[in-house]
């Protein structure tokens, strides 16, 4: 029994919840600053691990640059800019390069949701040896996503905060409704630690498996159901770091061509699509049906009679 | 059957819920697939922002007012199940108001309860708070005003109605059966509305007497006659009034972000993806080019009139209006998505003690004939989405069964339901005296 006394008491204490929400918020949105700070992902995302050998990202100093991704706008600018920074200082001393090349890669699962896995082969001279004191590096792996497909930057992050990841980024379309037809590309980042065995000499080579978690768009429309998505091969570098005098300097090179061999053939996946001949039956039925049963409502609520005959409410 | 009594009732959805919600921290941490709704963590980062003191919306696909973000800024502070909690508390606080409207009418107890458990056991409804979707606030809140306007307190209802409507647009098809039942001979200044319980009803009903007029024709012409009433314009000021404060402050502080995703981006939704709604494959396969004036106008054609046609015939039953609007305002929209459904399932309850529609065989027909529709479609989507099967076909015509399902389950209910207006007449002079009620 609800009455005007307890009425009148909810209503009290929903108010003072209310007030007590509205005041504490404003205090709260005042004065937070305690707080870990989530990573906004409005068109970009980035984060690293505080250990991450190299913070900078090749696809950020890319997207400064460029509004968009263009693989040869991508390939003139990896020509061009890498090494980055304080290579020239370094690559005396850091040369030859750890070598990487990409031993395997595959699509693992079905449907719309996969994962995009490379394994990343890692090989150093047994003579040569950074001389630098106190260095990290990162394998760096960059694919450049085709046209369909996207990665989730939230799951990326989720990823990160797990540790599967050193570091990421992703740079491009992060509207993860949009078919394909609607969105433009993306580009995902990885960072992966070598470790300081092989730096040192102790492990002449290493493998790296990276799986990146990849969601196909909406296909545009086709004629036989299927349409299909290439991947390119990635791009591998390899990043390091050591201390400088005054802070930290890194120096980002491209794993050359020459020792990148894609020893796997192309990936594919094949996305279902709509078919174009689907589309006059699909909108004729679809009102067709939205019709018929808007009128039959219409109907029995038209017939609909206020006496109930001889049936009973239900009897408790 | 054995009697359960309320109390009993609620400790033990209670305890259900905060069972699912510890459940779900451990499937979260444990299993690769969640239990939480993606949506939860939309909100969850949402409201980190706004705690920063940033905007809500620089987190992506949130698409809701500030004010959820808001409500869930202690999952930053506290801890992150904080606004599970908060949604399953809303979720009991909807049976509780379930009861407290069927007691206002003099529902039996047993009856009161066994609607009450059609909501608190329902799976539906308690995975959906308890994974973290804010959908069971709304729905308290609609039973609420429903809870209001029996009580005669037009501006609490008032209040709360440009507030929900502000939360989540789709309350606003009730405008129209609210105002209709402001009508002067039920509510008077200085007088307590006057309910129709659910005893004279029954009894109207055995004695196969006289319809009482649901709305006739007649009624309505008198009701527009004299539309502006002081109830019906202090009902509009009031809820238009705290509606567009809301919308102005926080446009004031979001600007057109906040404009374009909380209530742009909801009311020109177009999904080409595929959910139950029958309109998702001719939306993908038309995406390419834009919808002419005429395919857009067409396809409202019949959400206007089922809604129409329904507020015109049952309005003054007001919470059989409510179903009904919703369960077609979720049938006949261009997305659907299982959130939609609490929509009605909160009002379902409301509905149960005056239908005629026994459990064995109509009841169970149509809990059949939904489920099983349903199901259907989601073996198609399962095939579509993570077996990458081309079944876009078979996955809309499973769509348009689901369609004759929501059509079949309303159809039944309108043809089963005893029809009782919420208000009775008042005259001039009567004492205020509310139904009796056990």
């Amino acid at each position: 029994h609800f009455t005007g006394i307890q009425q009148f008491k909810l209503q009290l204490s929903l108010r003072l919840v209310i007030a007590l929400y509205f005041f504490a918020g404003i205090g709260w949105c005042k004065h937070a600053s305690t707080i870990n700070e989530v990573g906004s992902c409005n068109s970009n995302f980035n984060d690293s691990n505080p250990s991450s050998s190299v913070n900078e990202f090749i696809t950020e100093a890319y997207f400064e640059k460029h509004a968009s991704l263009i693989d040869s706008d991508f390939r003139g600018f990896i020509s061009k800019e890498i090494p980055l920074e304080f290579c020239e200082v370094l690559q005396d001393k850091l040369e030859p390069v750890p070598k990487l090349s990409i031993s395997h890669r595959h699509l693992i699962g079905e449907g719309s949701h996969r994962h995009l896995s490379s394994s990343i082969r890692l090989e150093i001279q047994p003579s040569s040896k950074f001389t630098l004191p106190a260095h990290f590096c990162d394998a760096i792996l960059v694919e450049r996503l085709p046209s369909g497909v996207f990665a989730d930057p939230f799951e990326l992050q989720h990823l990160l905060q797990r540790g599967v990841f050193t570091s990421a980024a992703f740079f491009g379309d992060t509207n993860l409704e949009l078919p394909s037809v609607r969105s433009n590309r993306s580009i995902v980042e990885i960072h992966m630690d070598i470790g300081p065995d092989i730096l040192s000499g102790n492990n002449n080579g290493m493998e790296i498996n990276i799986e990146v978690p990849l969601h196909a768009r909406y296909a545009p429309l086709g004629e036989h159901g299927f349409s299909r998505i290439e991947f390119s091969a990635p791009d591998l570098f390899t990043g390091c770091s050591f201390e400088g005098k005054s802070h930290k300097q890194s120096c980002i090179f491209l794993s050359t061509n020459k020792s990148l061999e894609l020893k796997a053939g192309a990936v594919v996946w094949d996305v279902p699509c709509g078919i174009k001949e689907h589309t006059g039956i699909v909108s004729v039925v679809t009102f067709f049906s939205a019709i018929v049963s808007a009128l039959l409502v219409v109907f029995t609520a038209f017939r609909y009679s206020d006496t109930t005959g001889c049936n009973n409410l239900k009897q408790m | 059957m054995a009697t359960i009594s309320f109390r009993s009732l609620m400790l033990f959805s209670a305890v259900l819920r905060l069972f699912l919600i510890i459940y779900g921290e451990w499937q979260d941490t444990h299993m690769e697939v969640r239990y939480t709704d993606v949506d939860y963590l939309v909100f969850s980062d949402a409201a980190s922002l706004m705690a920063l003191g940033k905007s809500p919306y620089e987190r992506s696909t949130y698409r809701y007012s500030p004010l959820i973000a808001f409500l869930l800024i202690p999952n930053a502070l506290i801890h992150r199940t904080w606004g599970k909690i908060l949604f399953s508390v809303s979720d009991l606080l909807v049976g509780y108001f379930i009861r407290t409207i069927l007691k206002l009418r003099g529902v039996p107890e047993n009856l009161c309860t066994y609607s009450v458990m059609a909501w608190l056991l329902n799976p539906f409804t308690f995975t959906i708070g308890t994974r973290g979707n804010c959908e069971p606030i709304v729905c308290a809140m609609v039973l609420w005003i429903i809870i209001c306007l029996m009580n005669g307190n037009l501006l609490h209802a008032a209040f709360w109605y440009g507030l929900i409507v502000h939360l989540r647009i789709y309350p606003i098809i009730y405008a129209f059966p609210i105002i209709l039942t402001l009508d002067q001979s039920h509510f008077q200044s200085g007088k307590k509305p006057i309910l129709t319980d659910w005893i004279s009803s029954k009894i109207q009903s055995t004695n196969g007497s006289g319809s009482i007029k649901v709305t006739d024709p007649c009624h309505i012409w008198v009701s527009l006659k004299s539309m502006f009433t002081r109830g019906r314009i202090l009902f509009g000021l009031i809820s238009a009034a705290v509606f567009f404060f809301c919308t102005g402050f926080f446009f004031y502080l979001y600007a057109w972000e906040f404009l374009h995703e909380a209530l742009l981006y909801h009311l020109t939704r177009t999904d080409p993806r595929h959910n139950f709604s029958i309109y998702f494959y001719h939306i993908y396969l038309h995406y390419e080019h834009e919808f002419a004036l005429s395919e857009k106008l067409i396809s409202f054609l019949p959400q206007v009139m089922v809604q129409l046609v329904l507020i015109w015939r049952f309005a003054q039953d007001l919470p059989f209006c409510f179903f009904l609007q919703t369960l077609a305002f979720v049938a006949f929209n261009k997305v659907i998505t299982a959130q939609y459904f609490v929509w009605f399932f909160c009002l379902l309850p409301l509905v149960l003690p005056w239908t005629n529609m026994k459990l064995k065989w109509e009841g169970w027909a149509c809990i059949l004939f939904w489920i099983g529709a349903q199901s259907h479609w989601l073996m198609w989507g399962y095939l579509l989405e993570f077996n990458g099967k081309h079944v876009f076909m078979q996955l809309w015509m499973a769509s348009l069964l689901f369609l004759a399902a929501n059509t079949y389950v309303m159809v039944t209910f309108i043809l089963r339901h005893t029809s009782s207006p919420v208000f009775k007449q008042l005259e001039h002079g009567h004492s205020n005296i509310s139904t009796k009620i056990d």
